[in-house]
C-alpha cells in the first residue's frame, strides 16, 4: 500500500504542463542520446518495437530464402546440378545445402529468440503494462533500461555470428551435431549460442520487472480482479520468463563449455549424453512456447471485448487459465522427445501435454462466446482477432496428433510439425502481435492510419498464410521430413503452392508496412479513445505525456463494464466515455 | 479389451482402404499394421477437430455477422458467465483426450515392442548414409541414384514378416523413418533404439526386370532420416524394397562376402560404406573421387603435397582429418573400428585397379 500512495503523492497535480513522450528534445543528437539512456517504459516499448520489427524483417527474407530454395528439387541434368538456388562456388551439391542449412537456422534463431520471445512483452508490454495498471512506469525504470541493452548487445552477437558466415545447427543447437559442426571456425557456433544466452539474460530481467510492477503499481482501487486480461497474460509470461530462462541459461554456458574445452557432458564421444542436452534444452523451451503465446491470448482478449464491447466471458477462467498454462507448462517437455525417449517417459508426458490442452481450449471458447450478443466493430484489430481464432484453432487442434505418441511418432520432425508450430507462433503469437500494434498504434504515435488498407493487408497476410502452411500440413503425413535442402519429386507441387503462399503473405506485410509509414507521415491525429475501450490506457492522452496521467486514475469500474458503463444512446464520437475512471481534483 | 474397444469403434472404418480423405492425407502407400493403427487413430482425432473447428467458427461467423454493430455501439446484455457450461466444456474434453491418451500410448506399444519370433537386423547410421546388417552379416550391395545424382541402397525385405531392427548411429542423431510404416525412431550414438514392425503385404503389380529373381513383385518404400544431421541430411535416403520372404532369404544368401578376391571386397565395401562421397567416374562429391587418384599426387589443405599411396589411404581412413586434399570440407568420420586392416587393404587393391596413375609393381623389386 505505502508504495502507491508514495507514488499518488507524486502524480498529484504535477504533470499539467506536460508534452507527449515523442516530443523532441532539442537537436538530433541529444534526442537520440535522450532515446538511448531514457529510463521510459514507452520509449523503451517503441524502441524494442522497432528493433524487433527490423529483425522479423531479417528473419523473414531468410524464411522467403527458404521457400524460394524448396520450390524445386535439386536434381542433376545431363551433369550439371538445377533447382539448387543457393550454390557453393566449388558446385557441389552438398556445399550448396549447407548454405540452406545456414539460412533455416538464421530464420529460426532469429525468429523465436530476437522475435517472438521478446516481441509482445517487451514491445507492447513494457509500453502498455504500466498505463494498464494506472503507474508511472515499472518499477525498475533503470533495470528496464539494462534490459533493452543486453537485448542490443545480444542480437548483435547473433548477427555477427551470421556475418561470419552462419551456423548450421538449427535454432534447437541439437548435440552432438552442435558441438562438432563447424569444427574448424569454432567462434560463429558459440557467438550464436552467447547470443541466445545473452538474449535469455534481457528475458529475466524483463521478467522480473513485471512480476514487481504488477504486484506493487496498481493504481488505487484496481484489485487482481479488476486488471486486464492483458495484465494477467503478460504477468503469467514473466512468472514463466523469471523460472525457465535461468535453466537455458545454465544449458547454453555447458554447451558453450562443451565446444571450448570438451568437457563431456552431451557428447557421446567423449562420455556424454545428447538426450541430456533435449531434456534440459526443452525443459526451457517448452515453457516459452507459452512465452510467445500466453501474450497473443491477452492481446486477444482485449481486441475482442473492445471492439465487440462486450464484457469476456468467464474473465475469472481466463486468469486462471493464463496460470494454468504457465504451470503445466513446465510439466510437458518430454512430448518433444518421444521418439528417443523410454515408454514410461514418452507415457507420462503424453498424458502430461493433453492437461495444457484443456485451459487452451477453455480459452478459446471464452473468445467465441464473448461475440454473442456483442456489437461487433469490424476494425482492423478487430479483424486480425477473428483470423486469430481461425488459425489458433486449426494450430490448436493439430497440436492433438502431436501429443498422441502413436501419431507423433510419423508425425514428428516432418512438415507436420513445421505446419502446427507456424499456425501456432505466426498465426497466433505474430498475427496477434500485428493486431495489438494496429489497435495501440494510435495511442502510441498519437495519429490514425488507414483502416481500409490495413484490412486489405490483414486479408492478404491470412490468404498467404494459409496458402504457405496449410499445404504442409499434407506434405507431413504424406512423408516430407523437415529441415531438407531437397526432396523426392512427388513434394513438388505442395511446395510449390506454399512459395506461393509465401509472397502472398510478403505482400500484405509490405501493405501494412506502408500503411504505417502513411500514418507517421500523414495520419490524422487520433482521438484519446478511438475504439471505446475501458482500461485505463485510453483515458490518457494519445500519445501519452511523459509520465503517463494527468492525475492519478483511481478505478472505479472493470476494464470490461460496457454494459454498465456505456450509455445506452452513447454516440462513438462522444469521447471519452462518461464515468470515466478519473475525477478531477479528486484529492 | 482395450483392443476391441478401439479398434471396432464406430469410427475405425472412416479412413478405410481405397477411402479418398486418407489417400489425400496420407497418400496410398501405407504398408502394414502398424500404419492401419496410426491411420485409424489420426482419422478419430481428425474427426473429432474437425468438429471442434465446425462449431466454433460456425458460431464465430454467425454471431459476427448477427452482432454487427447498428447504429449504436452498445452490446446487449447477457450473462457473462455461466458455472454450468463453463464445467461442461472443461470436463468433456478431458474426458475425449483421456481416451486419445490411450489410444495413442495403444499404438505406441505397438511399435516400441517387437512381434513374436521377429528377424533382427541391425541399422548403422552414420553421415550421410544407412547400412543395414543381415542376420546373415551380409550387406546390400545394390544401389539407386537419387535425383541430384547421390547414390542410396536398396535394403530388400522380406514383405509379410516380422521384423525388429536394432539402431545405432556412429556419429551424430539420426532418425529411421519410412512414412509409409507410420512411424520412427531415433538413432542415438551412445545407445542402442529398436524399431519393430510386422511388413505388410506386396501391393501393386511392379516385378524385377533383371538378375536372377527376374519376374518376383515387388514394392518400394522410401527411408529417411528424420532428425537434421548436416550437409547432406536431406539426402541420407534408402529404398526399403519389400518382397517374398523366401526370395529376400535367396537375395540375403547371394550377398555374403565369403570367397571374394581382395578386389572385389573393395569394390564391394566401396559400395556400401564410400560411394555416398567417393565416386568412382571422376565427378565431385563430398570428397575426392578416387577414380585415377591412386599414384597421384595431390596438394593438402595445410599446404604440403605428396602422393596418394598405400600409407596415405590407410591414414586416410582411420585418421581422416590429418592431411585433407585440397577443396574439400574435412567431413569425413574415422572408421578406425569399423573397417579392419583387411577391409583397409581391400580398398587400396581394389583403387589401384580404377586408377591411370598407379604403375604396377614395376622397379619396385
Amino acid at each position: 500500500m505505502s508504495t502507491i500512495n508514495h507514488h499518488g503523492s507524486h502524480a498529484v497535480g504535477g504533470h499539467h504542463d506536460e508534452g507527449s513522450y515523442l516530443a523532441p528534445k532539442g537537436g538530433l543528437v541529444s534526442t537520440m542520446w535522450a532515446w538511448a539512456t531514457t529510463i521510459d517504459h514507452k520509449k523503451l516499448g517503441v524502441m524494442y518495437l522497432a528493433a524487433v520489427l527490423t529483425l522479423f524483417f531479417l528473419g523473414g527474407v531468410a524464411a522467403l530464402a527458404v521457400r524460394v530454395e524448396l520450390f524445386q528439387p535439386t536434381t542433376m541434368v545431363n551433369g550439371k546440378v538445377t533447382g539448387q538456388v543457393f550454390q557453393d562456388a566449388g558446385g557441389a551439391v552438398a556445399a550448396g545445402h549447407a548454405i540452406y542449412n545456414r539460412i533455416f537456422t538464421l530464420h529460426g534463431a532469429i525468429m523465436v529468440f530476437m522475435v517472438i520471445v521478446p516481441g509482445i512483452p517487451s514491445a507492447l508490454g513494457n509500453f502498455l503494462l504500466p498505463i494498464m495498471l494506472g503507474a508511472k512506469d515499472v518499477a525498475f525504470p533503470r533495470l528496464n533500461l539494462l534490459s533493452w541493452w543486453v537485448y542490443v548487445v545480444g542480437s548483435v552477437l547473433g548477427v555477427v555470428s551470421i556475418i561470419m558466415g552462419g551456423v548450421d545447427t538449427g535454432w534447437t543447437f541439437y548435440t552432438p551435431y552442435s558441438t562438432s559442426t563447424d569444427w574448424d571456425v569454432y567462434m560463429r557456433v558459440v557467438l550464436m549460442i552467447g547470443a541466445a544466452f545473452v538474449l535469455g539474460f534481457s528475458s529475466i530481467l524483463t521478467g522480473l520487472n513485471f512480476v514487481v510492477t504488477v504486484h506493487k503499481l496498481r493504481a488505487p482501487g484496481m484489485g487482481w480482479f479488476d486488471m486486464p486480461l492483458f495484465v494477467w497474460a503478460i504477468y503469467s509470461t514473466a512468472i514463466i520468463q523469471v523460472l525457465a530462462t535461468p535453466v537455458i541459461g545454465i544449458t547454453l554456458l555447458l554447451l558453450i563449455f562443451e565446444r571450448l574445452f570438451h568437457v563431456g557432458i552431451f557428447d557421446p564421444a567423449i562420455g556424454g549424453d545428447p538426450v541430456l542436452f533435449q531434456h534440459f534444452f526443452w525443459f526451457y523451451s517448452h515453457p516459452v512456447v507459452y512465452v510467445m503465446i500466453l501474450p497473443a491470448f491477452g492481446i486477444i482478449s482485449e481486441l475482442i471485448t473492445v471492439h465487440a464491447h462486450k464484457k469476456i466471458f468467464g474473465y475469472r477462467a481466463m486468469a486462471f487459465a493464463s496460470l494454468g498454462v504457465a504451470f503445466v507448462s513446465f510439466l510437458v517437455w518430454g512430448h518433444h522427445m518421444f521418439a528417443s525417449m523410454g515408454e514410461m517417459a514418452s507415457a507420462v508426458f503424453s498424458a502430461l501435454t493433453f492437461l495444457v490442452a484443456i485451459p487452451t481450449a477453455v480459452k478459446v471458447f471464452n473468445w467465441v462466446a464473448t461475440l454473442y450478443k456483442g456489437s461487433i466493430q469490424f476494425t482492423a484489430p478487430m479483424v486480425y482477432a477473428l483470423f486469430f481464432l481461425f488459425l489458433f484453432t486449426i494450430g490448436g487442434l493439430t497440436g492433438l496428433p502431436l501429443g498422441t505418441l502413436s501419431t507423433d511418432l510419423h508425425l514428428h520432425d516432418s512438415y507436420f510439425v513445421v505446419a502446427h508450430f507456424h499456425y501456432v507462433m505466426m498465426g497466433g503469437t505474430i498475427i496477434s502481435f500485428v493486431a495489438g500494434i494496429h489497435h495501440w498504434w494510435p495511442k502510441m504515435f498519437g495519429r490514425m492510419y488507414n483502416e481500409r488498407w490495413a484490412i486489405v493487408g490483414a486479408c492478404l497476410v491470412f490468404i498467404g498464410f494459409n496458402l504457405t502452411f496449410f499445404t504442409q500440413f499434407i506434405l507431413g503425413t504424406r512423408g516430407m521430413p523437415r529441415r531438407y535442402a531437397t526432396y523426392i519429386p512427388e513434394f513438388t507441387e505442395l511446395h510449390q503452392w506454399s512459395t506461393y503462399g509465401s509472397f502472398i503473405l510478403l505482400l500484405g506485410f509490405l501493405v501494412h508496412l506502408f500503411v504505417f509509414i502513411h500514418s507517421l507521415v500523414a495520419g490524422r491525429p487520433a482521438p484519446k479513445n478511438p475504439w471505446g475501450g475501458l482500461s485505463l490506457e485510453w483515458e490518457t492522452d494519445s500519445p501519452p505525456i511523459e509520465h503517463n496521467f494527468h492525475h492519478e486514475p483511481l478505478v472505479k469500474h472493470g476494464p470490461y463494464d460496457f454494459e454498465t458503463t456505456v450509455p445506452p444512446h452513447w454516440d462513438p464520437k462522444d469521447y471519452p466515455i462518461p464515468a470515466s475512471n478519473f475525477t478531477a481534483d479528486k484529492h | 479389451m482395450m483392443t476391441s474397444l478401439f479398434e471396432h469403434g464406430p469410427l475405425s472404418a472412416t479412413l478405410a482402404e481405397g477411402n479418398a480423405l486418407r489417400d489425400f492425407i496420407f497418400g496410398t502407400g501405407g504398408s502394414g499394421h502398424h500404419a492401419e493403427m496410426v491411420e485409424e487413430t489420426f482419422a478419430w482425432i481428425f474427426w473429432i477437430s474437425a468438429f471442434f473447428f465446425v462449431v466454433l467458427m460456425g458460431l464465430t461467423v454467425l454471431w459476427s455477422v448477427q452482432y454487427k454493430r447498428r447504429a449504436t455501439p452498445v452490446a446487449l446484455v447477457s450473462s457473462s458467465h455461466n458455472t454450468v457450461l463453463e464445467t461442461l466444456w472443461t470436463v468433456i474434453p478431458l474426458g475425449i483426450l483421456a481416451v486419445m491418451f490411450f489410444k495413442g500410448f495403444q499404438g505406441y506399444l505397438d511399435l516400441s515392442v517387437a512381434p513374436a519370433g521377429a528377424i533382427e537386423m541391425d541399422v548403422r547410421a552414420a553421415k550421410w548414409d544407412w547400412r543395414i546388417i543381415y542376420p546373415n552379416g551380409a550387406e546390400s550391395t545394390e544401389r539407386e541414384k537419387l535425383g541430384s545424382a547421390k547414390e542410396i541402397p536398396i535394403f530388400y525385405m522380406p514383405a509379410e514378416s516380422p521384423v525388429k531392427l536394432r539402431m545405432i548411429s556412429s556419429d551424430v542423431i539420426h532418425s529411421f523413418w519410412v512414412p509409409d510404416f507410420r512411424g520412427k525412431f531415433d538413432v542415438m550414438p551412445n545407445r542402442y533404439t529398436y524399431y519393430g514392425f510386422t511388413s505388410g503385404p506386396i501391393k501393386g503389380d511392379k516385378k524385377l526386370e533383371a538378375g536372377p529373381f527376374a519376374g518376383t513383385p515387388y514394392e518400394d518404400h522410401w527411408l529417411f532420416c528424420a532428425e537434421y544431421c548436416g550437409d547432406s541430411h536431406s539426402e541420407m535416403a534408402a529404398v526399403v524394397r519389400m518382397v517374398p520372404r523366401e526370395t529376400w532369404a535367396k537375395i540375403v544368401d547371394g550377398w555374403s562376402s565369403a570367397g571374394l578376391t581382395p578386389v572385389e571386397k573393395g569394390k564391394r565395401l566401396h559400395t556400401i560404406q564410400c560411394a555416398s562421397c567417393h565416386s568412382i567416374d571422376g565427378s565431385k562429391n563430398v570428397g575426392p573421387s578416387w577414380k585415377d587418384m591412386f599414384g597421384k599426387t595431390e596438394t593438402f589443405t595445410d599446404g604440403t603435397s605428396g602422393v596418394v599411396d598405400d600409407a596415405y589411404v590407410r591414414e586416410s581412413i582411420y585418421e581422416p582429418a590429418k592431411r585433407i586434399v585440397a577443396g574439400f570440407p574435412p567431413q569425413m568420420q574415422p572408421y578406425k573400428g569399423i573397417l579392419s586392416e583387411d577391409d583397409v587393404t581391400a580398398i587400396i587393391e581394389y583403387m589401384k585397379t580404377i586408377s591411370v596413375n598407379h604403375k604396377p609393381a614395376e622397379g619396385q623389386k
